[in-house]
């Protein structure tokens, strides 16, 4: 029974992983770039949605509906700042370059604004959740919960709808997408507005188990693994990869509690040296 | 109408293009051949505004120079690139869908039964793959998704960049063919191309473009015949 809270526990940081993951793996198909403020990104949902909770003392509906929308012009505002100025500079490493400012930027913001002490931030349902002899705070489950809801969502937007097809298929080609008249400010902005609100809900996730301070950007590296080990480049290798590592992570506290993360960490250099592409990195093949 | 005058194109220090003076009427098919490297893609891209220029296009006495990529393309001037540019993740059946929003908004979808219809008709071989991912396609397959795609923008000049690139001669036959079924339709067409023969065949009037310059030009059937062209394009000496 330890082993069934231990998976679900796992599955759940994963998922935390994995809606970072997720983002970024849609800004890298979109645009080339590695963002890697993605973790300030999530920490930024989580002091925001911080705020709308006990500053603007909204209700629960109320922080998701402003929530999302405060996400939303966040990722457009992001991309207009720190990739769209810099979107043809002869230097490709540019943007990734802004990211890691950027980075920097969004971590030093959060600590004038609502300061270096850590925040506090009640679940949104107390208590522990109690079958048998497991034992699980309710939080783990809305993660699950609300973490595979946004995924299926992200999925029907962009298998589903004509605004999907219309930024995959950006992704896929740019100077093609422009040809045929697909305002591609539109569609790029629509990523980075969708890849904010995941990680943003993520954050979100995050504050009641964490506690909301600037360090919750640093979960982003787990994402950066899960990533790598799915497969760099695949939305679905992203999110297997995530969970992997959160469930390596949860079952690893069995052998050692201090090395946790390098318990990730050293999977993952095993997985790349007996498969380099991580576990779905076969490329669609282009022909010539 | 689509008329070039004095049309400069630089990639950096390099001048790709030192002063072209071209015309397409509508419902013409005009072809513009070249060697490798003469300035036939630049042409194209400097239409669509891909690249920076000096010198004047206009579209219906409608300046294009101040006008971006996406406007140029809303305006009905769908450029088909060389080298078979789909979306090579989407299906044959996506492809051609999202091609449709140039006329409307990519937030929701168009009535495009018809444009569809159309095309399948043109090209029955799209119909048979169309839920086929577009890069598992054929040379010649990929070709035709690129051209129907670009219908599917309902343009009003089509401007082809080397349709025949890298094709099987019995596949540039048949995807020519199609281009003159499109044409006599009403739809205008600029082909650019290093296959001379099958160019010059295929349209009414034509330009020859080397190093960045027009050399000659007339109607199809005449710079078919002439010597010039023969030796230098064609790779036959008359006997």
């Amino acid at each position: 029974m330890l082993y069934l809270q231990m998976a679900i526990t796992g599955i759940s940081m994963g998922m935390l992983y994995a809606l970072m993951a997720m983002g970024l793996t849609l800004i890298v198909k979109a645009v080339g770039v590695l963002n890697f403020a993605h973790g300030q990104l999530f920490m930024l949902g989580a002091y925001l949605t911080w705020m709308l909770t006990y500053s603007l003392n909204l209700p629960l509906w109320g922080v998701i509906v402003c929530g999302i929308i405060v996400f939303a012009i966040c990722g457009a505002a992001y991309m207009f700042s720190v990739y769209w100025p810099l979107r043809n500079s002869s230097w490709k490493v540019t943007v990734t370059i802004s990211t890691l400012g950027a980075s920097i930027a969004l971590k030093e913001f959060v600590q004038i604004v609502w300061g270096t002490i850590p925040l506090t931030m009640k679940p949104i349902v107390n208590g522990v959740f109690h079958f048998g002899t497991v034992y699980l705070n309710y939080q783990y489950i809305f993660i699950i919960l609300i973490g595979g809801g946004l995924m299926a969502l992200v999925y029907i937007l962009f298998e589903k709808t004509f605004l999907g097809k219309v930024m995959q298929a950006t992704a896929q080609d740019r100077y093609c997408a422009e040809l045929i008249g697909i305002p591609t400010i539109v569609s790029i902005m629509a990523t980075y507005m969708i890849s904010m609100v995941l990680s943003g809900t993520g954050g979100w996730l995050a504050g009641p188990l964490f506690l909301v301070s600037s360090s919750l950007g640093s979960l982003a590296q787990k994402a950066f693994a899960g990533m790598v080990l799915g497969g760099f480049g695949d939305v679905k290798g992203a999110i297997v990869g995530c969970l992997l590592i959160g469930m390596i992570e949860s079952f690893g506290l069995i052998i050692t509690d201090a090395y946790k993360d390098a318990i990730v960490f050293a999977v993952l250099i095993i997985v790349l040296v007996v498969r380099p592409t991580g576990i779905f990195g076969e490329k669609i093949s282009e022909k010539a | 109408m689509l008329e070039i005058k004095d049309l400069h194109a630089y990639y950096g220090p390099i001048e790709a293009l030192k002063g072209i003076n071209l015309k397409v009427d509508e419902g013409a098919a005009v072809a513009i051949i070249g060697a490798n490297g003469a300035g036939k893609t630049t042409l194209l891209n400097s239409i669509s505004r891909m690249v920076k220029t000096t010198g004047s296009i206009t579209w219906n006495g409608q300046d294009l120079t101040v006008l971006n990529a996406t406007k140029i393309a809303k305006m009905g001037i769908m450029h088909v690139p060389s080298g078979r540019h789909v979306f090579p993740g989407l299906t044959v059946y996506e492809n051609l869908e999202v091609g449709s929003v140039n006329w409307h908004s990519p937030l929701k979808d168009g009535d495009y039964t018809k444009d569809l219809e159309f095309i399948y008709n043109l090209f029955p071989r799209l119909e048979e793959r169309k839920n086929q991912l577009a890069w598992s396609l054929s040379g010649g397959e990929q070709q035709m998704l690129a051209v129907g795609r670009a219908l599917m923008g309902r343009p009003k000049i089509l401007l082809l960049d080397e349709p025949s690139m890298g094709l099987a001669p019995v596949v540039v036959n048949e995807l020519f063919e199609k281009i003159d079924e499109i044409n006599q339709q009403g739809m205008t067409v600029l082909i650019v191309e290093q296959n001379s023969k099958v160019a010059l065949h295929h349209s009414s009037y034509a330009y020859v473009i080397d190093d960045g310059k027009i050399t000659m030009e007339g109607p199809s059937e005449e710079l078919a015949n002439d010597d010039r062209i023969v030796e230098a394009y064609l790779g036959k000496k008359r006997g």
